[in-house]
């Protein structure tokens, strides 16, 4: 009975719904020929000769050049319309928003700061020092910091200089110093290209993907509590390091792009380099708020192993427990420890690693 | 006969300035770059640039037309907004002009200009590009009118003399118009006019209906009838 029911009920249904589908398709059907129609903006009929030379000129169908007898760039485009989209986003997205997002990882920073504060190093400092660092290895990060530094100040005073500068410098004054920015911007940035690959030689072998990353990133770099187990870099850091050097590596080529004008790149290109270096360089500036708050203040004993090379045991415990482990681990002639070690004088007086049989 | 144009209506004792613009009419430019060349000697333009160009498209087809192009003098110039030290500027006549003391020859106008306008002059020592030039309305530049240095960092300032752009001055068609916006506008819309858009709009009878070559449409616009003259 109740199965009868229910097929009478479902009959119901479908045939409700058929008309429904019904109504909708009457209503939508004869619009079909209409939609064709416009689609083709009647066919065969005579193009009118004024709106297709101005559909030209703006280059609304199709990218347009015409012949012209001046060289130059370009010179056969009348109308450039990408020219406005490169404004829109740099006036309206690239300008205001490179400064919002600064600004929230500032104030972020400082959240954190003011709420877990320094990081100390658990159970304090042991006096037994770990070579972190060789003398090689720093030497190429702090290449790499201060063409970053000189390349990043030098292109946020011609990002932000009119606007934060000319009030204090006025106009002339602010000219003398974006011009000396952009020499030096345009000098030494060709010389990133070259950091960022010896950025890359010399740390990529220990910022490849090792198991235990992934379960270091959901532990969220034990941010939140808890003892997040990491190799000589942490899973925060890799990511860091390949942003850095697929970041730099984007900069150093649109920036060459831009750079060298007088290859005779269409303004397309150069607008479009512009645009992606703007991205890279904002992008890669927020990023180094976070790797500069927690190599300094944010953490007890970490700027040591970029500037004497070396960290306290402690700290390697805490913080870097497998690579801690690695270290000491053979504490024989073929230790890690002892082959960085080697060579590498410590000519800061300080205690070389400990193991010295 | 034909409707007059509109006017801004202005209050007592109140002048708007006129705002300079230039016009190249499609029908009449014959492709034969003086405008070009007028512009490069007047103005002693680098090498390397150009400030105006004539650009054919359809070049041998149906439908070919040749324009005139230069800075166009934009009311809101994508150029001056995102240059960044600021140095252009809009003159009481409506001209946009640049301040080459301030120019540090970034490019930025260069990408943002539609039309092409500014431009790197051809590379100094080590591929650098020195100083944007562009097209100045023969107006010079902000040094005092007509100084020495101004004629050599800008060009001539005929404006100040009372002259329009040598360009459009010595068009021989009279196809680039150069002027107070509203005058050239006049101009143009008068000449679609009497060029007419239906296939009878041509002919000797359409152009000079009252045989008369040296009539001026402009004086027309003033309400009186055409053939009252």
């Amino acid at each position: 009975m109740s199965k009868k029911k229910n097929t009478r009920s479902r009959h119901a249904r479908m045939i409700g719904r058929s008309l429904v589908w019904l109504v909708v398709l009457a209503l939508v059907l004869p619009l079909i020929p209409y939609a064709l129609a416009y689609k083709d903006t009647v066919p065969g009929a005579v193009p009118n000769p004024g709106t297709t030379l101005w559909e030209d000129v703006r280059q609304r169908n199709a990218p347009v050049s015409g012949q012209t007898q001046v060289g130059g760039v370009d010179a056969g485009i009348l109308i450039n319309p990408y020219g406005e989209t490169w404004r829109v986003f740099r006036m309206q997205y690239l300008v205001p928003g490179g400064a919002i997002l600064a600004g929230v990882v500032l104030a972020l920073i400082s959240l954190v700061f003011l709420v877990r504060g320094s990081m100390r190093i658990p159970g304090g400092e042991s006096g037994e020092k770990l070579l972190r660092f060789t003398a090689y290895e720093r030497i190429v990060h702090w290449f790499v910091v201060a063409l970053f530094w000189l390349l990043g100040l030098t292109g946020l005073i011609l990002l932000y200089g009119r606007f934060v500068l000319i009030p204090l410098l006025g106009p002339e004054g602010f000219s003398v110093t974006a011009s000396a920015s952009k020499e030096a911007h345009n000098l030494f940035g060709p010389l990133f290209l070259v950091a960022i690959l010896m950025l890359l030689a010399v740390f990529i072998k220990d910022n490849l993907y090792a198991r235990g990353d992934l379960k270091w990133l959901l532990k969220g770099g034990g941010m939140f509590g808890g003892h997040a187990s990491a190799g000589r870099f942490n899973a925060g850091e890799k990511i860091w390091f390949w942003l850095a050097v697929l970041g730099g590596i984007v900069l150093s080529v649109t920036g060459l792009i831009l750079e060298f004008a007088i290859l005779g790149q269409p303004r397309v290109v150069m607008g479009g380099s512009h645009a992606l270096h703007g991205i890279a360089a904002l992008v890669l500036i927020v990023v180094s708020f976070g790797h500069t708050y927690l190599a300094t203040i944010g953490m007890e004993g970490s700027l040591n192993s970029m500037t004497n090379g070396y960290v306290d045991a402690n700290w390697a415990k805490a913080h870097h427990d497998r690579w801690y482990q690695e270290m000491t681990a053979g504490e024989g002639s073929d230790s890690p420890a002892e082959e960085r070690g080697a060579g590498d004088a410590p000519a800061d007086g300080l205690a070389r690693p400990v193991p010295d049989n | 006969m034909f409707p007059v144009p509109h006017q801004p209506r202005l209050k007592e004792g109140e002048q708007i300035m006129a705002r300079m613009k230039f016009l190249c009419d499609t029908e009449r430019c014959i492709e034969c770059n003086a405008c070009v060349t007028a512009c490069k000697n007047e103005n002693e333009v680098p090498w390397g640039v150009n400030r105006r160009r004539v650009v054919t498209i359809n070049d041998g087809q149906p439908g070919e037309r040749s324009l005139s192009v230069a800075c166009m003098h934009c009311s809101d110039a994508p150029c001056a907004a995102v240059c960044p030290v600021d140095c252009f500027y809009t003159t009481d006549d409506g001209v946009v002009l640049h301040d080459k003391d301030i120019c540090i020859g970034c490019g930025y106008c260069f990408y943002a200009c539609p039309f092409g306008a500014p431009q790197f002059p051809s590379g100094a020592a080590f591929g650098s590009r020195g100083k944007m030039d562009k097209c100045t309305f023969c107006a010079g530049g902000p040094e005092e009118d007509n100084s020495a240095e101004e004629r050599h960092k800008y060009g001539s300032n005929r404006l100040a003399e009372g002259k329009l752009p040598l360009c459009a001055e010595m068009c021989a068609t009279k196809a680039l118009l150069a002027g107070d916006g509203d005058v050239v506008s006049d101009i143009y819309r008068d000449r679609v006019t009497w060029r007419g858009a239906s296939g009878l709009g041509s002919g000797w009878g359409i152009a000079y209906p009252d045989g008369d070559q040296t009539r001026r449409r402009g004086r027309d616009l003033d309400g009186k009838a055409a053939g009252g003259e």
